[in-house]
């Protein structure tokens, strides 16, 4: 085993192989997070301020999508895609799903931030005549925004880490393009570790930027 | 739209996945069991004087807690097999889920901890508790409190995970059976439509009777 | 005459409106200018990669021979196994080149061809396991790729010799063969094929041929969706033509070389 270490058949080819893989798990990342944000923003403000009667409907329809294995999830959506005929790319289905995936937390996220913003402050804010649009701009988004930056950030790491689920449905990302070339040189330790590698270094910087912010906007609080 | 459903096929399945939903639970409920304790372990070690300790703790942590779930049981299966580590498709499953687990409960708990003033303790102790007796009557009931919602987010999280187990072949478990099932006719929306009423199913009951334990638990 | 220019132009719509409607998969191929193949790559002598980890083997020189029939380019596409169909059903690929056993579970959701191949099932295991013909796996570890005929097969069997035997289905041919070389599993039921070119190759350590496996021959067939039987067609003439024509057989000895080419007729029946 460690003389694999030494003598790998693995070659600078492969490694470009595999940072093209981890290309398309940033790609579906970035498409993912773009479209599940902006539902989740909308679906958010709509589940903090909408009656009860939209709110517990869309709260339940969202729900389903944190109830269900991502795995089910992209395999249902990728035949039922087939079944009325529409003509998306893999990949296309796994951003769209994904997209639908992480709005279904981001809107929990987003909500949540909009309540944490006290009533009085924003009454406040009202009787020192604020419109209703600057008491949304000027006082909740920059209140909500701090309660909510450091669980998207933990989201977004998540749903990266996520798409690895994807080549289930036939997308060659980063975990896909290390199995093959596990398939080809036969080194799982080895090639795995590089796999494990990125994946830490694409999340790991992320991830503490992250805990830093929450802790010195904590600070300020 | 050029497709008709053959329903019938996967209804007649539904005892099999029936089965496979209560190898599903099992795994997630051993996983989350195993896991608060190794989380418990963790956020003792992350605090703890040692060096050494806390170094190890944070690698598990932030291992468990930068790369995906489906790496990490791929490598509990494959990784560890090629030193020689023989795990069973179930045991790996469990390994993998069980490391991610605690990765993300050792986080919460750290959480929890902090969150009892060392005051308390201080208090206890004068009172004559020992330390064990101090952290088992007065830190822990009070952590519990605090980690009990995301401990239920937590064993939710642990039953849709349990779903990768098919990549390292688990074929009792809900997605296995599924799988299984599927490959034979590839009636694909089908079956795996009925597993995801299934998961669904499991995860509102997961959701429901947490919520039920904690109004009886935290009740005044 | 608006009445009239009415007319014409509802003439015209109908008229376009059918045209498209009369293009099948086999016209969309040839407009498109690519045939998409599935091709399985963990299953050598078949398909697999080569260094620059670019798709080789019979199944992907095959398609390659298809497309030029069709006058077009031919773009492999990668599919696990239990991937195959999925992939032919989703719009993914166009055919499936892809040593797909011919069962009639399967054929009622994908088209099936007249076989263009056929396999002979041996037992795969490790040396210093004490296995030598099928009935030794009694009591040991199996597995294979899950959904496959010989997978079919051999879990019957497991089921059939009750508690002590177990299976284990994977999700690739090479997870299978990782298993089996890591020890997670003691022997795997495979096409003889793969078996002599995984054991020549000699990228896993100690893996050696137990003795023939005691099923049917394994016709294999290309794919194509169900409904599609001007491409159905077109395949099972293309077939026909490299036997005739002997590319069949060059295909063989370049691939497999061992012995000869197997016979694709079965006795007693037509097609």
């Amino acid at each position: 085993m460690f003389s694999s270490l030494f003598e790998t058949s693995f070659s600078f080819n492969d490694l470009l192989f595999m940072l093209k893989g981890a290309g398309v798990t940033l790609m579906l990342t970035f498409w993912a997070v773009l479209g599940g944000t902006l539902l989740g923003v909308v679906f958010g403000v709509i589940r903090a301020i909408a009656p009860w009667w939209v709110n517990a409907p869309l709260g339940a329809v969202l729900d389903v999508f944190r109830s269900i294995p991502l795995l089910i999830q992209l395999v249902v959506a990728n035949s039922f895609k087939t079944i009325i005929g529409l003509h998306w790319s893999p990949f296309t289905v796994g951003c769209v799903v994904l997209a639908l995936y992480m709005s279904a937390y981001c809107t929990e996220i987003v909500r949540s931030g909009f309540l944490a913003v006290p009533a009085t402050t924003r009454r406040a804010a009202r009787s020192l005549g604020l419109s209703w649009r600057q008491d949304l701009t000027e006082i909740v988004f920059p209140i909500a925004l701090r309660v909510a930056l450091p669980s998207w950030i933990g989201l977004t790491l998540g749903v990266m880490k996520d798409t690895a689920m994807v080549w289930w449905i036939g997308v060659v990302e980063l975990l896909r393009s290390s199995q093959v070339i596990v398939t080809r040189i036969q080194e799982p330790l080895f090639v795995l570790s590089i796999a494990g590698l990125i994946y830490f270094l694409m999340s790991f910087p992320i991830a503490r930027l992250g805990a830093r912010l929450e802790k010195r906007w904590r600070e300020n609080d | 739209m050029n497709y008709t459903f053959h329903w019938l096929p996967a209804f007649r399945a539904l005892p099999d996945m029936l089965w496979g939903a209560l190898v599903t639970l099992e795994i997630a409920v051993l996983s989350m069991l195993l896991g608060v304790a190794f989380a418990i372990l963790l956020a003792l070690a992350a605090a703890s004087p040692y060096r050494a300790l806390r170094a190890a703790a944070a690698s598990w942590i932030e291992l468990a807690r930068n790369t995906p779930a489906l790496f990490q049981i791929y490598m509990a299966y494959f990784g560890l097999g090629s030193l020689g580590i023989h795990l069973d498709s179930f045991v790996a499953l469990l390994a993998g889920i069980t490391f991610n687990n605690a990765g993300y409960l050792a986080e919460t708990f750290r959480g929890g901890l902090r969150a009892v003033p060392p005051t308390q303790v201080r208090a206890a102790r004068s009172l004559g508790m020992g330390q064990v007796q101090a952290f088992r009557l007065v830190v822990m009931p009070q952590m519990f409190r605090i980690v009990f919602y995301p401990l239920t987010n937590q064993m939710v999280w642990a039953i849709l995970m349990t779903s990768l187990g098919v990549i390292v072949g688990l074929n009792n478990d809900l997605t296995g059976v599924t799988q299984d099932l599927n490959v034979r006719s590839f009636r694909t929306f089908e079956y795996f439509a009925l597993a995801a009423v299934i998961y669904y199913l499991l995860a509102k009951f997961v959701t429901l009777s947490a919520r039920l334990m904690a109004w009886r638990l935290f009740r005044y | 005459m608006a009445k009239g220019f009415g007319i014409l132009a509802a003439a015209a719509l109908t008229l376009a409106a059918a045209l498209p409607a009369q293009a099948d998969k086999l016209d969309d191929i040839i407009a498109s200018g690519t045939l998409r193949c599935a091709v399985v790559l963990d299953f050598p002598p078949m398909g697999s990669r080569d260094a620059n980890n670019n798709p080789i083997g019979f199944d992907v020189d095959y398609c390659n021979d298809l497309a030029k029939a069709l006058g077009v380019k031919a773009e492999i596409v990668e599919t696990p196994f239990p991937d195959r169909i999925p992939a032919l059903i989703s719009g993914r690929v166009d055919v499936g080149v892809a040593s797909t056993s011919d069962t009639l579970e399967r054929a009622k959701t994908a088209g099936f061809t007249i076989p263009y191949f056929a396999f002979k099932m041996v037992v795969l295991t490790k040396d210093g396991l004490g296995i030598k013909d099928y009935d030794s796996l009694k009591g040991k570890k199996t597995g294979s790729v899950a959904g496959t005929f010989e997978a079919l097969a051999l879990e019957k069997d497991v089921k059939a010799w009750g508690a002590g035997t177990s299976f284990r289905g994977y999700q690739t041919q090479a997870d299978v063969f990782l298993a089996l070389a890591q020890g997670q599993i003691d022997a795997t039921v495979v096409t003889s094929t793969v078996a002599a070119a995984i054991v020549k190759e000699g990228k896993y350590k100690g893996l050696m041929m137990g003795g023939d496996a005691p099923y049917d021959i394994d016709y294999v067939a290309l794919i194509a969706l169900r409904n599609e039987q001007g491409l159905l067609n077109y395949l099972n003439l293309f077939i026909n033509q490299q036997v005739r024509t002997g590319r069949y057989k060059a295909l063989y000895d370049k691939w497999i070389g061992l012995g000869a080419a197997p016979d694709l007729t079965v006795p007693g029946v037509y097609r």
